[in-house]
């Protein structure tokens, strides 16, 4: 790039690799949504221009030595080539129907579960302790929420009962991994056949492992009076869940309680230097026993929500379908950091909502996006977004002296 | 100093499987004075104060706080009492601000609710200012120099209002200047009427700093004296039992053909700064070569380099006459290279293994250790038992946790097992941080014996003194070039000046 030694402040930037791999990424993804409503350009010809522009400053962050990124946005100037003259080819019908506002809306409703499922992991190992058993305690969620919400004749009963039930699995979890200081994948993956077992054994005893009640009491929806018959943003954001909105509440809760208050820095502290935190007086287990809880209680909420909420009302076996490690990896992409995991969390949404409408255009090609949850799964596990760095003494057991 | 007694500990005893840490130990310190502790490695310091800091529960023994009775269950009850302790190894969290790790477990609060960031920052440098600890209290720990990091381990004592600080072997990660320093602010603290009491093996520190001096020995007590009078002879006798040479005797060098030569190296750090900027030497069978220099001027790198831990940018390193060119680890200790890493926790032992597994940990696949892939357990733990009579290991056997080891015996394991492969080439960096006198000697022979054995050298080390007294010949390294090149007979001064960059300033 040295050849284009012009003083302009746009090339200066430019020629940081690292702004350049950024700017590949971010036109990647445009390249795509050129073609697509409310811009809709119908001519290959642009996302071909700007796919190819985003290669080349792919290819230029990569040789100069960012490899993961450099290669990253040049992979999404490809893929940006690729979907935005699909999407030039495909009829404007075809287009309108797949990408119209409630995709915003179906966004949420396949994020949200994975929302709290990844504040519930941040709590569980910013304080130290792995849980790869939040697929269990979501499914416990799950169940009991639609036990609670049939038999208390009430969702807030059904919320209180999945909580408490998605707490009382994450105490067997905590007691393993701290008190026993078992080995937490272990452990978590027993939680996790624990759930299956529990849930699957009362289904069957409780309801024959079929018949819920219809009209069980549901999650109501928010319907926002005026916003409601905005253009784009009505059907995105005026009628939600209650849920939903909770769970854009926790982000912020989350993120407040970890890095504005004392408890956070001490929940933080014992993530990442369990020794330092003792010698000062803080009680290790204490807090480590209190965030896995928590934990467990959240991943409960969004199993709730899988059943009592969008779910209306339906429970089927083992329900979850590893949106605990969906929700997992979301807090993994977004480095434990609750904003980056909602970040994630709002990707995975958006990827399964987009492979739910896709069946306009194919059936088969439909069924191979629905892996593409997984495979973004795959790529944020292999740490492309750069390095994410876990907690210092997160999975480490503690031993007092 | 006053006579007030602040501090009374009262027959002291503390058990550890196997072994008893501390024998009915007696101390008592005084209001306003620095108070040191000193034994030799294993000797039951740290235990003792650990114990005072609530971290151990006695098995027998009384504390009394200014003439009242106390039981501390936790290091809060002892917190709260006014003690406070700056351990061995830090406990500081490297990703959080200084300020951060200073409040924790103690935050301001504002509304209630929030952490008063500005509130802490504002205590931290009131504090620093009053104690004239210089930090700033939003730099990330992880960004600070070791000194600073103990600066802010100091402040977070004295913002829990400890009257009685323990300070563990400050010394012994501190470059000389930084010592230098620390000695200004305990004078000061004690000038505010702190109780200090200090660990150290540097018998120059305490009888510089100590106001008394208590010695213990394999966990019990031997006396406690006054400085006055005191000297390094009459203390090293009193840790150890009997005389100790504090210098050693040796014959001039005879050396031989160059075993380790080094030609034009330039070796980056892990963020990709050129650490060594094309340096050559070459130690000759016989000879100690000593590198002297102001920590973080590249001899980490450097020595990584030789051994095959570290990436070489250009340049060749040939060993016993064999070039290796990108060599692993295992390649340049079959070629015959033995390894006394710096940092002994992380490089030179598996905490988790035990001793014997940890003396097996280069040649585990070879006879008589193993033979046709299976391995034979009772031969490593005999080969264990044999060196650790023979390195004076103590506090625990072969089949041990290294772990439970004190950090000197540690030291022992990994300069046995590395001097007993019998390597043509040696490299030693920092082999005698946190050893004590007796141990000091011990290893100071060693390596001098293994001179006449005909290996070749390479001593690094920050210790001036340790440098001067066993190198044949002495190269200082700043920032990450060779800047000078001298006989034995060399003086301090003239080095100290070229490891602060003197002689190239000047030239
Ligand atoms: N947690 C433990 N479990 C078992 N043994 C221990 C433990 N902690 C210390 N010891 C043993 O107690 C003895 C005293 O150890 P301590 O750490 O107090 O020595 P020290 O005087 O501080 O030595 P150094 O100068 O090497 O730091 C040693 O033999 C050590 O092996
Ligand atoms: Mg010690």
């Amino acid at each position: 790039m040295s050849t284009f030694a012009l003083d302009n402040p746009v090339w200066n930037r430019l020629r940081d690799p690292r702004t350049a791999g950024i700017a590949g990424i971010v036109l990647g993804v445009v390249a795509c949504f050129v073609a697509l409503p409310p811009i809709t350009a119908r001519s290959p010809l642009y996302p071909v221009l700007v796919g190819i522009a985003a290669a080349i400053l792919g290819l230029s962050a990569a040789l100069r030595g960012l490899r993961r990124l450099g290669w990253g946005a040049f992979a999404a100037g490809l893929i940006g080539i690729v979907l935005g003259v699909l999407a030039t080819r495909s009829s404007e019908g075809n287009l309108s129907i797949v990408f119209t506002a409630s995709l915003i809306a179906s966004m949420f409703v396949f994020s949200t579960p994975l929302v709290f499922g990844s504040m519930a992991g941040i709590f569980s190992e910013r304080s130290g302790v792995v849980n790869i058993g939040l697929e269990g305690m979501m499914l416990m969620g799950a169940f009991w929420g639609v036990y609670g919400a049939d038999k208390g004749k009430s969702w807030a009963v059904g919320i209180l009962v999945a909580m408490l039930a998605g707490g009382l699995l994450a105490l067997v979890h905590a007691y393993f991994a701290i008190h026993l200081r078992a080995d937490q994948i272990v452990g978590g993956t027993a939680v996790n056949f624990l759930a299956l077992g529990i849930t699957g054994y009362f289904f069957f005893q409780l309801y024959n492992g079929q018949d819920i009640p219809i009209g069980v009491s549901t999650i109501p929806d928010v319907h926002l009076p005026y916003i409601r018959h905005w253009k784009y943003i009505g059907p995105a954001i005026g009628s939600l869940n209650l849920l939903v909105w909770v769970s854009f509440a926790l982000v912020i809760v989350t993120w407040f309680v970890l890095f504005k208050t004392p408890i956070g820095l001490r929940i933080r502290a014992c993530g990442e230097h369990p020794r330092a935190a003792d010698t000062v007086g803080i009680n290790v287990y204490a807090i480590r026993y209190g965030c896995v809880v928590l934990s467990g209680m959240l991943a409960a909420l969004g199993g709730a929500y899988l059943s009592i909420g969008f779910g209306g009302g339906a429970y089927t076996d083992n329900m979850t379908a590893g949106r605990g490690f969906i929700a997992l990896a979301a807090m993994i992409f977004g480095n434990w950091r609750p904003f980056g995991a909602f970040g994630a969390a709002l990707l995975f949404g958006f990827s399964t909502a987009l492979a739910y409408r896709l069946p306009a255009y194919s059936g088969s090609a439909a069924t191979l996006f629905q892996a593409l949850p997984y495979v973004l799964t795959l790529i944020a596990v292999a740490g492309v977004v750069g390095r994410t760095v876990p907690p210092a003494a997160d999975g480490k057991p503690y031993k007092k002296q | 100093m006053t006579d007030e007694l602040v501090l009374e500990m009262r027959g002291i005893t503390k058990k550890f499987p196997g072994i008893v840490a501390n024998d009915d130990v007696s101390l008592d310190v005084r209001k306003g004075e620095v108070h040191a502790l000193l034994g030799e490695n294993g000797a039951g310091k740290s235990t003792l104060m650990n114990i005072l800091y609530g971290l151990y529960k006695p098995d027998e023994g009384q504390l009394l706080l200014q003439g009242k009775p106390a039981v501390f269950g936790s290091a809060k009850d002892a917190i709260q009492a006014g003690i406070g302790m700056v351990h061995q190894h830090f406990m500081l969290i490297p990703v959080m601000t200084v300020a951060e790790n200073i409040v924790l477990g103690n935050e301001p609060v504002r509304d209630g609710v929030l952490l008063d960031e500005r509130g802490a920052e504002e205590r931290v440098r009131e504090l620093s200012k009053q104690y004239g600890l210089a930090v700033d209290p939003t730099a990330l720990i992880a960004d600070i120099t070791v000194g600073q990091q103990q600066r802010v381990a100091i402040l977070k004592a004295l913002y829990r209002g400890a009257e009685i600080l323990i300070l563990d072997e400050p010394t012994a990660v501190l470059t000389p200047q930084e010592a230098t320093e620390l000695f200004g602010i305990v004078r000061s603290l004690r000038a505010d009427g702190k109780s200090i009491i200090f660990i150290s093996h540097k018998l120059n520190e305490v009888l510089e700093i100590a106001d008394r001096i208590t010695v213990l020995r394999r966990g019990k007590k031997v006396a406690t004296v006054s400085r006055e009078g005191a000297t390094e002879e009459s203390l090293a006798r009193a840790m150890v039992g009997r005389d100790v040479l504090l210098r050693v005797d040796k014959p001039p060098a005879e050396a031989g053909e160059p075993l380790l030569q080094v030609d034009d190296l330039h070796v980056f750090d892990d963020r990709g700064i050129e650490k060594v900027r094309g340096v050559s030497f070459a130690v000759r069978a016989g000879e100690i070569v000593g590198i002297a220099g102001v920590d973080g001027n590249g001899q980490s790198e450097l020595i990584d380099a030789i051994a095959g831990l570290r990436k070489i940018e250009s340049g060749t390193i040939e060993l016993a006459g064999r070039t290796l060119e990108h060599a692993t680890a295992r390649e340049m200790l079959d070629a015959g290279l033995g390894h006394i890493p710096e940092d002994r926790q992380v490089r030179g032992l598996v905490l988790e293994f035990t001793i014997a597994e940890n003396i097996a940990l280069h040649d585990y696949a070879e006879p008589p250790d193993a033979k046709w892939g299976w391995l034979f357990p009772k031969k490593l733990v005999e080969r264990a038992r044999t060196l650790i009579r023979e390195f004076d290991v103590r506090g625990g056997g072969p089949l041990s946790r290294a772990g439970t080891l004190s950090g000197g015996n540690q030291q022992k394991v990994v300069v046995a097992r590395e001097i007993a492969r019998d390597p043509r080439v040696l490299i030693a960096a920092q082999p005698t941080r946190g050893l004590d006198v007796g141990a000091i000697e011990f290893l100071h022979r060693r390596l001098v014996d293994e001179r006449a054995e005909g290996r070749a050298i390479l001593l690094v080390s920050l210790e001036l003194d340790e440098i001067l007294s066993l190198s044949d010949r002495i190269l200082v390294l700043y920032e990450g070039e060779l800047v000078g090149e001298h006989g034995a007979d060399v003086s301090e001064e003239e080095i100290g000046l070229e490891m602060l960059g003197g002689r190239r300033t000047a030239a």
